[in-house]
């Protein structure tokens, strides 16, 4: 028998209305030891971390630190015993300066008055112990998302945790900052400090895991140690369903013509794009965090526009100054973060899904007859195999793979030519994920094109028929379908030329 | 590992606008008064009398930016100045010997409808622009009901707040600069300052770092209806005797939030302070004294006033991208 | 009125659930009033009650728009104050300018409106700003105007919109002009939120304006549109309300908040999202038959603000409670 672990919950359950989303879930965590979790959304990762911080109070099981019973009913109480959590969402303070932020509620004060010079200099300190150049009096606001991600880091190792919680800790890293957070994981496990590690990234699971625990339906299906837990096995626990069927096939058909072109796109984030998209196909975009690739769907749906160059859509020019220009001339936008780009959460599924449509028709359209008519969007849900109890139901309780669906019904709906993804599955899970990749090659394959912007690697390879490299707001390159990782990186980083010419164009 | 070197952009403090601002005021009012000729209004006295027109809507303001700070907002100040002034004549009935009750009594009444509306707001979740709107109604009807006619008068010695000078420098200004410093330095140096910008910038990530959310709110609602308390005891002293209407006639409700927008302090909380504050204060009060020196009619000047809030507020809110409603 | 036309079965049960909640507390409050005065409950009084009910409710409606989208406007009862001084100084005595004034007056109110909607979606102030705003400068012109006191009379002509009633009307007995206009308004309301696109495009854009914007939908212009029906149902409560009570500078008083309070306890959800023309109508009627109760119970007038107050925190505060109760 090995020592006490320094993390061990037994038996932990939570019921909330309508859902078991915990039930007799058994977890522990060693000191120097990283353990995955991993499950499908929905599975009760989440609710158990939640247990964990101290948000949420379990309905029965006992949490034990180092052989301790603990029972926390803030999550005060949890950060006081060591245990500190790194969120999904950031809960950075944007307009404070990084030592602020660090010490956010474990200010250093004495009767009430507070300790800057002290704080700063603590600050300093932490983020030099985890190799990160950042200056204390900075504002928040002024770092990249990677850098926050850092700062958040040295927060949760402000109050010198025993156990660390990383909640998806990469989803807003690309990959050369998501490889150097690892590093960092790899460091303090070596200090002893237990981490409890969630992500969706397969590879980074299997690179940095001792041991992982599989999650579904709030019940554990097991803990194996990591070698013991090929890739494929973990997916088919997690889902029931094996990886090769992942990605849709290849199309038999060759693209079509040039649907959309776009030459010589140009604005303060972007320099001199040319690229075009062919009728049938899916065009992926990879690039670092501010390689641009952001910039190029925002200019693209008309958001950030173009000041610069021309974009023509089946051969006429276009402008793109505003969403509702973009929308109009035949471009729709799926929007990374859905919640607060995509959907307006309290209105019907229908109501979402109708919205582009209700919005470029004439005010006075009768609102229930034609297209807009209930049974005919109904039709349209259903085919996309949208899951709901019923379509005037709040799309805000839908699962995210059902929320990204109801809105690809929305463009459907308009017929737009080009649909522009962003993170297509960002927090989904992996059985939606398959369907949202097929629905997406159905689109292109009747004629029509998508640029997908993603910085999951593995799923630009799988879905796209061409990949456009960005960096520092050019197209450094761009592969064919088939090529691997490396080539992709290399572009990425600026280190090489397209390793089989220009293929962009 | 391999991390960029952030770009060393230093905390930039609210200052700029606020020097900006008073600057803009201060000029503004040197150029009405030497067009207009009265140029006695540049000397001591007058730049007192200046700043003295500061003092209630100042007050009022510096416990606004609180609540703006904490990402809430106090619309039920201008009625709990009408209260506090009322209460205070009432109590006091020209008797000096009732002025500490009287005060000790208003400040205990700001802090009851305070935590009222904090608790409603932290507590019940409730938005709190219903809150204060409720509360604020509910205060202005009862006094209303109850108040109707005048009554009482504060004691004669109670004036000396607004009328009283110490080597020139009238009470009231040494009484807004004291609880200006002290409001700027619970904001910059103590723990409770830094509480408030955390739950005002991210209330999520405030409670999640084991901040008490809640009670910071709370008490920040209590600092906002003590400090429109302090506003209503100097409204009594300057008029004598409190009607139930001087708040909501002084539109200190609107202009609070209007001087807190103005000099930096964000709506969605978490971004701004005390000088910016009150540089927006210096701003309507020069306006005010400028259209005096004008000779412009009372409606005339309200018309120019609404005009110049949305203006002001404007000038901040145009360059935020994204939506407003 | 009480019939709503729905076409899918699917929508009709979250309305009705919606209609339901102002209207049951309407029906409360109407037989609370009827056992008190048991003439209320005959056709006369109930039309009369109706006519002095009107210029709430389409106020209310105006404000629905506007709340639907995510704002308020509580500029409506100085706009309201403005329509009242400004027919009597345009009109000045002579009858057959009053439907030259009358127009001149929507003009007016129309670009009002227009100014709120375009300082709110261009200049990005929040709304309550603005119309706390606009609600200074438009009592302050119209006090200027005026000359800070009511002046002159208005015709007979145009205090009949307010005041004539028909008698001996079969069925209903007597029928006043300002029950017609109401029904008037309040099917015209309907017919914009249900009978076009607006009504949904309204609801998006209160819900996520970001969305919206990035769905296609005219975010600047929604918002504006909303802010000029505010502004004609202000001009049309004005009318009327110059009808009953004749020239006067504190006409629309408060009447803002009283809309407001009115759409919140009809079910309407404040910053948007939420909402129907039923939740304004039947939150209006709730609450002028509680005035009217409260009257008939002999408190005084100046409590209605209290009560107001202590309605808007109880409506919104109950709504929390349930959401919070659901999740």
């Amino acid at each position: 028998m090995m020592a006490v672990p320094a993390l061990s919950m037994t038996g932990i359950s939570k019921v909330f209305p309508g859902v078991r989303a915990l039930d007799g879930v058994d977890f522990e965590c060693l000191s120097g030891e990283v353990h995955a979790i991993c499950g499908e959304n929905g599975a009760g990762k989440s609710t158990l971390m939640k247990i964990l911080g101290g948000s949420y109070r379990p309905d029965a099981g006992t949490i034990q630190l180092a052989g301790q019973a603990v029972r926390f009913t803030h999550p005060r109480q949890a950060a006081e015993a060591g245990i500190a959590i790194i969120h999904q969402e950031l809960s950075l303070l944007p307009h404070r300066t990084v030592a602020e932020n660090i010490f956010m509620g474990r200010e250093i004060a004495r009767r009430g008055l507070l300790d800057k010079a002290g704080m700063r200099r603590k600050a300093a300190a932490l983020l030099s112990r985890i190799g990160a150049a950042i200056d204390p009096q900075a504002l928040v606001s002024s770092l990249s998302i990677a850098l926050q991600q850092l700062v958040e880091i040295a927060k949760a190792l402000l109050m010198d945790a025993r156990i660390l919680v990383m909640d998806e800790p990469t989803a807003a890293l690309d990959e050369r900052d998501s490889r150097a957070l690892l590093g960092l994981v790899e460091g303090l496990r070596r200090e002893g400090v237990s981490i409890i590690y969630i992500s969706h990234r397969m590879p980074e699971v299997m690179a940095i895991a001792d041991r992982i625990t599989i999650l579904k339906d709030g019940k554990k299906v097991w803990t194996r140690p990591c070698d013991a837990a090929p890739i494929d096995e973990i997916v088919r626990a997690m889902v029931g369903r094996d990886l090769k069927d992942f990605y849709p096939a290849t199309p038999v058909s060759a693209p079509g013509e040039v649907l959309l072109a776009v030459e010589g796109g140009t604005n303060a984030g972007l320099r001199d794009l040319t690229f075009e998209v062919r009728a049938g196909e899916i065009i992926g975009v990879a690039g670092l965090e501010d390689s641009g690739k952001g910039a190029l769907a925002q200019a693209l749906v008309g958001d950030v526009p173009f000041t610069g160059g021309a974009v023509t859509l089946r051969g006429k020019r276009i402008a793109l100054r505003t969403p509702r220009q973009a929308t109009a001339a035949g471009i729709g936008y799926l929007p990374g973060d859905r919640k607060s780009e995509g959907l307006a959460l309290r209105q019907s599924v229908r109501d979402n899904a109708l919205l582009t449509l209700r919005s470029l028709m004439g005010l006075f359209t009768r609102p229930q007859q034609g297209a807009l008519a209930h049974d005919v969007i109904d039709e349209r849900l259903g085919a996309m195999d949208v899951r709901a109890a019923d379509f005037g139901q709040e799309i805000g309780t839908l699962s995210g793979g059902n929320q990204q669906k109801a809105i690809i019904v929305r463009w459907l709906a308009q017929a737009s030519d080009i649909l522009v993804f962003v993170e297509p599955t960002r927090g989904i899970d992996i059985a939606a994920k398959a369907a949202i990749y097929e629905t997406m090659r159905a689109f292109a394959d009747s004629g029509r094109g998508i640029v997908v912007i993603s910085s999951d690697m593995p799923e630009l390879i799988g879905i796209a028929d061409r990949v456009l490299v960005m960096h520092q707001g050019r197209v450094s390159g761009a592969v064919p379908r088939g090529a691997n990782e490396e080539d992709i990186m290399h572009l990425a980083l600026g280190l090489a030329d397209a390793p089989r010419g220009e293929a962009g164009a | 590992m391999t991390t960029n070197i952030a770009k060393p952009k230093p905390a930039i403090p609210d200052l700029p606008v606020a020097v900006l601002l008073a600057g803009l005021s201060i000029g503004f009012f040197a150029v009405v008064a030497l067009v207009t000729g009265e140029t006695a209004q540049l000397s001591g006295e007058g730049i007192a009398g200046l700043l003295q027109r500061m003092v209630a809507l100042g007050l009022v303001a510096l416990g606004q930016t609180f609540v703006i700070l904490v990402g809430s907002i106090d619309l039920s100040v201008a009625a709990l100045i009408s209260a506090v002034a009322v209460l205070a004549s009432h109590v006091m009935q020209g008797d000096p010997a009732m002025m500490l009750p009287a005060v000790l009594l208003c400040l205990g009444f700001c802090a009851v409808v305070g935590f009222v509306n904090g608790a409603l707001v932290a507590y019940g979740g409730i938005n709190p622009l219903i809150v204060t709107l409720g509360t604020g109604l509910i205060i202005q009807g009862v006094l209303a009901a109850s108040f109707g006619v005048l009554q009482g008068a504060v004691a004669r010695e109670f004036q000396v707040i607004a009328y009283g000078s110490v080597l020139g420098v009238p009470y009231s200004l040494l009484l807004l600069a004291t609880l200006s410093l002290a409001a700027g330095f619970v904001l910059d140096r103590t723990l409770f300052g830094a509480r408030i910008y955390a739950v005002g910038g991210n209330p999520d990530g405030a409670r999640l770092a084991g901040i008490r959310t809640e009670r910071v709110i709370l008490s920040a609602h209590m600092v906002a209806s003590l400090f429109a308390g302090a506003a209503g005891l100097y409204l009594a002293a300057r008029l004598q005797s409190g009607t139930p209407w001087i708040g909501r006639d002084g539109i200190y409700d609107l202009e609070s939030i209007a001087v807190t927008v103005i000099g930096g302090t964000i709506l969605a909380g978490g971004k701004g302070g005390v000088a910016g504050t009150l540089a927006g204060v210096l701003l309507f009060a020069t306006l005010d004294a400028g259209f005096n020196m004008l000779g412009i009619d009372a409606f005339l000047k309200q018309v120019l006033r609404g005009a110049i809030v949305i203006a002001a507020v404007a000038v901040h809110a145009v360059r935020t991208k994204g939506h407003v409603a | 009125m009480m019939t709503v036309p729905q076409t899918s079965a699917s929508l009709r049960r979250p309305a009705r659930i919606a209609i339901n909640a102002g209207l049951v507390i309407f029906i409360a409050l109407y037989a609370a009033i009827g056992f008190l005065q048991p003439n209320y409950l005959e056709p006369g009084l109930f039309m009369n009650f109706l006519r002095r009910a009107a210029p709430l409710v389409i106020l209310a409606c105006g404000q629905l728009y506007v709340i639907l989208t995510g704002g308020f406007d509580l500029s409506m009862g100085a706009v309201a104050t403005l329509v009242v001084l400004a027919a009597s100084i345009l009109i000045n005595g002579d009858p057959d300018t009053t439907w030259a004034v009358i127009g001149a007056l929507y003009v007016m109110g129309v670009s009002i409106g227009l100014v709120n909607g375009f300082v709110v979606a261009f200049l990005k102030v929040p709304s309550i700003i603005t119309t706390l705003g606009t609600m200074l400068l438009v009592n302050g012109l119209a006090l200027a105007w005026s000359g800070g006191a009511a002046r002159g009379d208005l015709p007979d002509n145009f205090r009949n919109l307010g005041r004539l009633v028909w008698r001996d009307v079969s069925v209903i007995g007597t029928l006043p002009l300002a029950a017609v206009v109401l029904a008037g308004f309040v099917a015209l309301a309907w017919f914009g939120l249900n009978g076009t696109v607006y009504g949904k495009r309204a609801l998006a854009v209160g819900d996520n304006p970001r969305a919206a914007e990035l769905a296609g939908t005219p975010v600047a212009a929604t918002r504006i549109l909303a802010f000029v029906v505010s502004a004609v149902s202000a001009v049309t409560a004005g009318i009327l309300l110059g009808g009953f009570s004749g020239v006067s500078v504190n006409a629309g008083e408060g009447l803002e908040l009283q809309a407001i309070a009115a759409c919140v306890i009809g079910g309407a959800q404040l910053l948007g999202g939420r909402g129907s023309v039923w939740s304004a109508v039947f939150g209006a009627l709730s609450l002028f038959a509680l005035f009217t109760l409260l009257n008939l119970l002999g408190l005084p007038q100046a409590l209605r603000d209290s009560i107001q107050g202590v309605i808007l925190i109880a409506a919104v505060g109950a709504s929390m409670w349930r959401t919070r109760r659901r999740n």
